[in-house]
């Protein structure tokens, strides 16, 4: 079964042009193609998944066929599956699946339903090409592929003029970090002559890669995955990427594109642990996002914004994993973040389907309207929260730890993180479900969602719950996916149940904090807001990260309008312009030296020549005795000549 | 009688025949002078020969050989008058101009 692997993304592909083309005769206007490729991928990976834990199956596996040649190089097209390539393969199919299926009820009616799920099976495609390819240089045409997909469908309301922004805004933040990549991809190409990843492992796990050149690459290629992981400083997308639909919002800005980023950086792991520098780069990027962008959350008033910056402070969080060497802890979390937030971004669009508003102040009380979306709502925040013996009880204790084992400094900023987390989660659940309503109108017209949306729901709820406590079981996904080759620095030894104790206690006084506060006394976080409103003003503005952005495109712009004044003023005019000017005065002289000089010269030849023969036209008088007058003057003078010599 | 009052008369005609031709417009006219300077050449062949090599003949030879040339000139050149004359309809030779350049 895994010669057949690289059937997954064709088939996606393949999906992808079919609904577009024929989505309108297929059942669910092309909606079940989508979902029984996604269905049929996840039981591959499913099965894939258990026979690797059985060890049925012998991993590394690659199989490649030559694509084309340049220089001496050989470029490949095929996959590569270790335990990493399965987890990701399992998550992305997973979501992917329950996504289509719940996109269902909350498109339902949508005019552009069918383009919506062409856009989710290219999507899927994409992704799946990113996590199966065996060859850098396909990685990154599919982490582009992936980009386009989301800026097509966080614009995909385009009428929306927000949301076209938000489009470009994305895609345009992206590409700044892509640009980095595809620098530090031919940093690494030069310093190993391959794009293939099991060589590039190879060489880097025999130390054939200089550390300046895999530092070099590792940074660089950093940057990409900070722009589609959106780490500080190119996070700000991600919070306007809300604008695409929910179902968007928990598919790719959740749980699938924007953990490519940590993937790449775990894939590329052996290079990484070349260089210290490069290491603690990724690990002080991600603690500071994680910071950062959970205090982004404690102001938000918009409930799938404070999700999303909820999701950028997760990748924080998995990116220090990988920083810190916790190559298995970040690609745990990775997986586990990745069901519980596609739930709460369900859940949220859930809510947002039924009261039609992002805005959790005109929300409250909905708990007893939409039972099953609270509940499992309620499931996905204490798993992100930190809570045992949810998922992420597991996934977060062991990036703390593995912070802990690496640099103090970082746990003390992951916990501060983590106790934030658990606030701003505890009061958008209270926000949202509990308390009165605070906009009846909107209360009234709540009704719970349709199966096809609360199924996917309980689903991935009943993930949150259970996988995290089942993936540690026998070490069960620390024996897929772990790193085999040296980290660049000595850890210290850490107790992890002091620090699982620890995390989970400060995550449950925080979020209780955060409950009391805002279901008993919402006087005291509005009476905050005032005292402290120079803070909450900086959050609103984002730490002016977005303004620093605008005001970097307004030195550009005034860059460029200097650079076109300067080339219409100065290069057009006087140096084009004068040059045509010179050029037009010169061909006037030469325009005047043709006339009155060569031409005359010509003419005159000829004038002569004909002045010439008139002259001697006058001779033949057509009477032949002047003829014979000639002859005879003529033969006098020759006479007379002879006679005198 | 010496040599030279031969080649004086000789001279004398061919300079009347040269003029003749020059000047005549009547072509037959210019014919005839044509014929004077013939004959003047006629008179130095024979003078030469009868002074110089008194035993010989070629003088005489050559001026009965141009006696005979210059009766078959006529006959030529009378042949031409007439078919110019059928043409043209004029015996001046100033009127014989279609060769003007």
């Amino acid at each position: 079964m895994l010669e057949y692997v690289y059937i997954l993304p064709l088939l996606s592909f393949a999906v992808a042009g079919l609904i577009l083309a024929f989505g309108r005769w297929l059942p669910l206007k092309g909606a079940s193609a989508g979902i029984l490729v996604a269905a049929w991928g996840f039981s591959q990976g499913l099965m894939l998944f258990v026979k690797a834990i059985q060890g049925t199956i012998t991993l590394p596996y690659e199989m490649s066929i030559p694509w084309f040649s340049f220089g001496g190089n050989q470029a490949t097209l095929g996959v590569y599956v270790d335990g990493l390539t399965i987890a990701m393969l399992i998550v992305v199919t997973a979501v992917s699946l329950l996504v289509q299926i719940y996109s269902t009820g909350y498109m339902h009616g949508d005019p552009r339903f069918k383009r919506f799920y062409c856009y989710l099976s290219l999507f899927t495609a994409s992704m799946l090409g990113v996590t199966l390819t065996n060859n850098m240089m396909v990685f990154f045409m599919c982490w582009e592929l992936v980009g386009v997909c989301s800026y097509l469908l966080i614009g995909f309301w385009f009428e929306k003029q927000s949301a076209a922004y938000a489009g470009k805004k994305a895609f345009i933040t992206t590409k700044l970090g892509d640009l980095g990549f595809l620098v530090g991809l031919m940093v690494l190409f030069y310093a190993t002559g391959t794009f293939e990843i099991s060589k590039i492992q190879e060489l880097a796990h025999a130390g054939m890669i200089p550390a300046a050149a895999a530092g070099a690459a590792g940074i660089l290629m950093f940057l990409g995955a900070a722009g589609k992981s959106a780490q500080f400083p190119l996070f700000i997308w991600l919070p306007d990427a809300m604008e695409g639909p929910s179902p968007v919002s928990a598919l790719i800005h959740a749980a699938t594109m924007v953990a490519a980023g940590v993937y790449m950086v775990a894939r590329l792991y052996a290079v990484y642990a070349l260089s210290p520098i490069a290491m603690d780069t990724v690990a002080w990027t991600g603690a500071i996002t994680a910071f950062m962008a959970a205090s982004l959350a404690l102001t938000c008033f918009d409930l799938k914004r404070v999700l999303a910056f909820s999701t950028v402070s997760q990748l924080g969080y998995m990116m220090m994993a990988l920083g810190v060497g916790g190559f298995t802890a970040g690609m745990f979390h990775l997986t586990t973040h990745a069901y519980f937030k596609a739930l709460l971004f369900l859940a949220a669009g859930s809510v947002i389907h039924a009261v039609h508003t992002n805005d959790m102040r005109e929300m409250g009380g909905l708990r007893h309207k939409m039972p099953i979306t609270y509940i499992t709502f309620l499931l996905g925040t204490l798993a992100l929260c930190g809570i045992p013996p949810f998922a992420g009880y597991f996934s977060k204790d062991e990036v703390l730890a593995a912070a802990l084992a690496r640099n103090p400094v970082l746990f003390a900023i992951g916990a501060m993180a983590a106790a934030m987390t658990a606030f701003y989660m505890a009061r958008a659940l209270v926000m949202t479900f509990h308390g009165k309503p605070k906009d009846a109108h909107k209360h009234d017209h709540a009704h719970e969602s349709p199966a096809v949306m609360t199924g996917p729901l309980i689903l991935l709820g009943a993930v949150s719950v259970v996988s995290g406590f089942v993936l540690t079981r026998h070490e069960m996904f620390e024996h897929l996916v772990n790193f085999e080759g040296a980290l660049p620095f000595e850890l210290h030894h850490v107790n992890h149940s002091a620090v699982a104790l620890f995390s989970s206690i400060v995550a449950a006084l925080s979020m209780s904090l955060g409950v009391w506060l805002y279901k008993a006394r919402p006087d005291i976080p509005a009476a905050c807001r005032e005292t402290f409103s120079p803070i909450v003003n900086m959050l609103e503005k984002r730490y002016w990260l977005d303004a620093f952005f605008l005001k970097l495109v307004d030195i550009g712009d005034s860059l460029s309008r200097f650079m076109f004044s300067f080339d219409f003023n100065f290069l057009d005019q006087i140096a084009i312009d004068g040059w045509a000017w010179l050029t037009l005065k010169l061909s006037k002289i030469q325009g005047w030296l043709d006339d009155h000089v060569v031409d005359a010269a010509l003419n005159a030849t000829g004038t002569i020549t004909m002045s010439a023969g008139r002259m001697a036209r006058l001779a033949q008088t057509g009477l032949v005795q002047n003829y014979l007058l000639f002859v005879a003057i003529a033969v006098s003078i020759f006479a007379a000549i002879a006679f005198a010599g | 009688m010496t040599l030279s009052y031969y080649l004086a008369l000789s001279g004398l005609l061919f300079t009347i025949g040269l003029f003749g031709v020059l000047t005549r417009r009547n072509v037959i006219g210019i014919l005839m002078s044509i014929e004077l300077m013939l004959n003047a050449a006629n008179i130095n062949f024979v003078a030469f020969n009868r002074f110089l090599y008194p035993g010989q003949y070629a003088g005489q030879l050559n001026a009965i050989f141009i006696i005979t040339l210059a009766a078959a000139e006529v006959v030529v050149g009378l042949a031409l008058v007439m078919a110019i004359y059928k043409n043209i309809k004029s015996v001046y030779v100033e009127d014989y101009n279609i060769l003007k350049g």
